[in-house]
């Protein structure tokens, strides 16, 4: 009993930790992303961990100085990996 | 421009198709084409890099250097003052329809409508170049639009061969459709007839023939694609990748939409077709999943670098489902496959174009 308790406890902190993980991820994206680009950007694509693995490495060499990268990578792929559907595209406002 | 909250809105354009707001990424919808001439207010707009700062056309000053004989500042008048031209053409953006392969690729998710056709007026790129002496030696002329990276992205500079520089219907524009080309350029943005929408560069603050080509991001190894067709999903080998010059053959239907739903009866079938820097040669259309083809009909001006409208009358005999396809030929024999070639960047989508209508007893 006391050893199941034990896993079960270990199970919730490591849930905790991947929502914690997420959360950081998400702190992550506007701390490095925002400067240059809106999200919308990054919202749009559905891509594998590689592909947002390589993504992110592309822009540290454009001078994005990512403090978070596994949690930032984590956040993406549970988000907008290649296994999610991409919702349509919002319209703009009529400008004219 | 405004948060996403309120909405966003961009100035002097209409509803659009909303990929990015900083920078601006907006798709035409299917709905606005239904003329030769896209409108303005109706053009994609494709942004690498934030828009840069109004540019005051009394202080305009584009620099000419380089292998030159006067290396030069012109302004916007002397570019007024040389013989204006006005070439129809087709832009498309590099990566229209990269939503459509599979395995998913980076970038914008574009559909159809990163394309539209306008009539482009202003001086010939030769034109500006022989008025700085241009060295007949020089291969390439490299291309800076005033726009600049944020951070320590690159700026967004270009360079294509001489040939085509020189070519008689390559222009600096000054108008589009008639008007200030606003946020496609203002107040001079390249015309490269046939060629992807990354080589007519806006904002053109500098022109520099040169022995060799540029060497930046958006040289290499952004814009290349693979001379050797590579198996979807895996990695391009770098020294295999070229830069991508001339469009090739395609068509779009626009109406009915994908998934539309007709009532039984008459119906027109539209769409556009174009071909790099060759003319549309005919269209054909399938309402039945590619087993029978009809000759569409085409729109009168038969032109290189421009589209064509195509149109076909169709009365579907019964209710049910149905699958439209296009399929465009060029005037050098080059039809759209089936299966365009995947590539790791997603660019040049060209498969035969296809929707899926319900069609109700009316």
């Amino acid at each position: 009993m006391r050893l199941a308790l034990a896993a079960f406890g270990l199970l919730g902190a490591a849930l905790a930790a991947d929502q914690a993980t997420l959360d950081a991820g998400k702190k992550e994206e506007a701390r490095s992303c925002i400067p240059c680009h809106s999200l919308r950007l990054i919202h749009s694509q559905r891509l594998s961990r590689a592909a947002w693995g390589k993504e992110l490495d592309k822009m540290t060499g454009w001078g994005t100085a990512i403090k978070d990268r596994d949690a930032l990578l984590e956040y993406l792929v549970a988000n907008y990996g290649n296994d999610k559907p991409a919702p349509p595209p919002d319209m703009t406002v009529n400008g004219k | 421009m405004q948060g996403a909250d309120e909405g966003v809105t961009v100035a002097g354009k209409r509803p659009m198709i909303l990929h990015n707001d900083r920078p601006e990424d907006l798709e035409t919808p299917l709905r606005y084409y239904d003329s030769w001439v896209t409108p303005n207010d109706a053009f994609f707009v494709r942004q690498h890099l934030p828009r840069p700062a109004a540019i005051d056309p009394a202080a305009y000053k584009l620099t000419v250097n380089g292998m030159v004989s006067k290396p030069s500042q012109l302004t916007l008048a002397d570019l007024q003052r040389l013989p204006q031209h006005t070439v129809p053409a087709t832009l498309e953006c590099t990566g229209n329809g990269r939503g459509f392969y599979s395995p998913k690729v980076p970038g914008i998710q574009w559909g159809r409508g990163a394309v539209g056709n306008a009539e482009w007026s202003g001086p010939r790129l030769s034109d500006v170049l022989k008025l700085a002496g241009v060295d007949t030696k020089a291969a390439f002329l490299e291309i800076d639009g005033a726009d600049t990276g944020v951070a320590a992205t690159p700026d967004f500079v270009r360079s294509m061969p001489m040939q085509k520089a020189m070519h008689p219907a390559t222009l600096l524009a000054l108008k589009m459709n008639g008007a200030a080309p606003d946020i496609h350029g203002f107040p001079a943005r390249l015309i490269v007839p046939g060629w992807d929408g990354t080589s007519w560069v806006k904002w053109v603050i500098r022109l520099t023939p040169a022995a060799a080509e540029n060497k930046g991001f958006f040289m290499n190894p952004g814009y290349r694609y693979p001379k050797y067709a590579l198996p979807p999903g895996s990695a391009p080998k770098p020294a295999e990748l070229e830069v991508i010059e001339g469009m090739p053959v395609k068509s779009s239907l626009t109406s009915p939409e994908d998934q539309a739903t007709l009532k039984l009866g008459p119906t027109v079938i539209r769409g556009f077709a174009w071909a790099g820097e060759n003319a549309i040669e005919r269209v054909d259309i399938s309402t039945d999943g590619g087993s029978r083809w009809r000759e569409a009909q085409l729109s009168s001006q038969k032109l290189p670098f421009a589209w064509r409208l195509f149109t076909l009358n169709w009365t579907p005999a019964d209710p049910g489902y149905y699958t439209i396809l296009s399929r465009a030929t060029d005037t050098a024999g080059r039809v759209q496959p089936i299966v365009p070639a995947w590539n790791p960047s997603g660019y040049l989508w060209n498969g035969i174009d296809r929707v899926g209508v319900t069609v109700e007893k009316a």
